[in-house]
């Protein structure tokens, strides 16, 4: 759906993006992620066909970056930092004025907007100005402009941001929403953990792609898998035992809790737990170590800067 | 990858879509609308009054010698009507103040106004072409400015008829009075809106973007008192060679303009 090569964007002497490789598929919530400054926007404004590369080359929908240009906009949805909306209009007008600028047909253009209107819960309000919505109120109007025309992808710069825990919980659901539609989603974010939900793949991006793999994948590779075993109580006999079983890397005991790291946990497991039970252990709880991805985003710009 | 069908918009769509949506705004700003209404009313009130107050108080002999030899031509008329008519007639400079300050008030709010609500990126980031969009936004802020002056001319007329003399209806009927409405108005117009777009291209405040484009009001006035002081007479010829020059002068801002309405300066460039 979209494909990046080399692509590079120079302001003067500050290279913003550099020779960025990026492959997103079909259908899925790509989370693209990085530090404040890192090119994101740009990156966005350039896969959009806002600004024009210095060099590289993307095909995004089927279209040329540099060559179709208007039709890139026309099969893309942009959602811009900020919602950029007429605040002296109602959400219907600016929503209606949008649908026109994107040339939908006229009884399809009504259809659109009444439909994101009710999606949005907006209804009831849509002849209000803008100026008396809240700040959710407004993000969900322009991810609405976004998605008004049926886009092929939407690029999503923090969609969340500012919002409250309801506003943010039914901007995710739209995301998802959309992904259920078949849509390619192109998701800016510095919430990790909306990240970790919502994404299936994930790009860590500092002016280039430091890495893209699934938030599974990134968790394997930077820490490993490991289970966690919560004794009823704990000994240094059955710290001995599970260092001993085949398959085991390492095993730490914290308090009542042991942490085992191994390589292959749908195997190992079943014997570690064997093994604690053999020598009297009672097991209370057994769960998969998880790190946050906000550990694993740490560790790895770390590695790169 | 297969390319998407996506829809594309008709030029004279998106200019329409745009230029409604530029009145719709603008039709709830009462500042604006103030700003567009206040110079011709003022223009008018004032050049209403002077044409009544000539009509109501006969101009004493120095003052008719003194007009004789400012203006040749009307010896021979009627003193007290031939005040009305050249004081008809020099309205015409103060008449084409409203093409300049009106169109700039609106274009300054236009663009500063999508600077300041960051409305810009979402608009630039629509198929619709960025020429059409700065047609579109000379267009929602000539054509109201070029209507109210027209307005206020017409109002003009009717009141010169009802209270002025002879010489004063045929001063505003003139060729020179219909040539600077028809040619010089969208002219000057087109100038102040273009003007007003490349000062909001780099002014974020609409108060100083007003000041700088309050300049274009040096020249007009600069030919006023040249007027008044006998130094320029606004004939025909003039008005038509002035229209010339507009013509040419909008024609090179146009040029700037559409390098300087770029998506890529717009969004880089433009603070």
């Amino acid at each position: 759906m979209l494909r990046a090569e080399k692509l590079t964007k120079r302001f003067e002497k500050l290279t913003a993006v550099d020779a960025l490789d990026l492959e997103v598929r079909e259908g899925e919530v790509f989370g693209f992620l990085g530090p404040n400054g890192a090119g994101k926007t740009t990156t966005i404004r350039l896969l959009s066909a806002l600004i024009a590369p210095t060099s590289g080359t993307a095909e995004i929908a089927g279209f040329r970056l540099g060559r179709d240009d208007a039709s890139i906009r026309a099969a893309v949805g942009v959602l811009t930092e900020h919602p950029g909306l007429y605040e002296r209009l109602s959400a219907h007008d600016n929503l209606d004025f949008y649908a026109r600028l994107y040339g939908l047909p006229d009884g399809l253009r009504v259809a659109r907007v009444e439909h994101f209107l009710r999606l949005m819960g907006l209804w009831d309000r849509r002849h209000d100005p803008i100026a008396t919505y809240s700040r959710g109120m407004k993000q969900k109007v322009a991810i609405a402009r976004a998605a008004l025309h049926e886009p092929k992808i939407i690029f999503l710069d923090e969609p969340t941001t500012g919002l409250d825990p309801d506003a943010a919980k039914t901007v995710r659901d739209l995301i998802l929403a959309l992904r259920a539609e078949g849509r390619t989603v192109f998701l800016c974010t510095h919430n990790l953990d909306e990240a970790d939900r919502l994404c299936d793949r994930i790009a860590l991006f500092r002016r280039r792609t430091v890495r893209v793999d699934t938030p599974t994948n990134l968790r394997r590779e930077v820490y490993g898998a490991w289970t966690e075993i919560r004794l009823r109580e704990a000994r240094p006999e059955h710290l001995r035992r599970v260092q001993a079983v085949e398959g085991v890397r390492n095993a730490s005991l914290f308090d009542s809790t042991l942490r085992v790291d191994l390589d292959d946990p749908l195997r190992t497991n079943p014997k570690v737990i064997r093994a604690l039970v053999e020598v009297g252990a009672d097991v209370a709880f057994v769960t998969e170590g998880k790190p946050s991805l906000e550990d694993v985003y740490l560790q790895i710009m770390e590695q790169q800067s | 990858m297969s390319a998407t069908v996506a829809y594309v918009p008709r030029r004279t769509a998106v200019v329409r879509a745009v230029v409604l949506r530029e009145w719709r705004e603008a039709l709830t700003n009462k500042l604006l609308i103030g700003m567009t209404f206040l110079p011709p009313l003022v223009i008018l009130a004032a050049g209403i009054g002077a044409v009544a107050a000539a009509a109501a108080n006969p101009p004493n002999e120095r003052d008719i010698q003194a007009l004789y030899a400012a203006a040749p031509a009307v010896r021979g008329l009627d003193p007290k009507e031939a005040v009305q008519g050249i004081i008809a007639q020099y309205f015409l400079i103060l008449f084409l103040m409203i093409p300049t300050i009106v169109p700039l008030t609106i274009a300054i709010y236009s663009v500063i106004g999508e600077k300041a609500n960051r409305t810009l990126e979402p608009l630039l980031a629509t198929p619709a072409g960025v020429g059409d969009l700065l047609i579109a936004k000379s267009i929602a802020a000539m054509v109201p400015a070029v209507l109210v002056t027209w307005l206020a001319y017409f109002i003009y007329l009717l009141a010169v008829a009802k209270v002025g003399s002879g010489p004063a209806q045929n001063a505003v009927l003139s060729p020179r009075w219909l040539a600077a409405m028809t040619l010089m108005v969208p002219l000057l117009t087109l100038l102040s809106v273009n003007l007003g777009v490349l000062i909001s291209t780099r002014v974020n405040d609409i108060r100083v973007a007003q000041q700088i484009g309050g300049l274009i009001v040096v020249p007009v006035v600069a030919i006023g008192i040249a007027q008044v002081t006998g130094r320029v007479v606004l004939d025909d010829a003039p008005i038509l060679a002035t229209s010339v020059g507009l013509f040419v002068l909008d024609a090179a801002l146009i040029a700037v303009a559409r390098v300087l309405f770029q998506r890529e300066n717009i969004l880089v460039r433009w603070r």
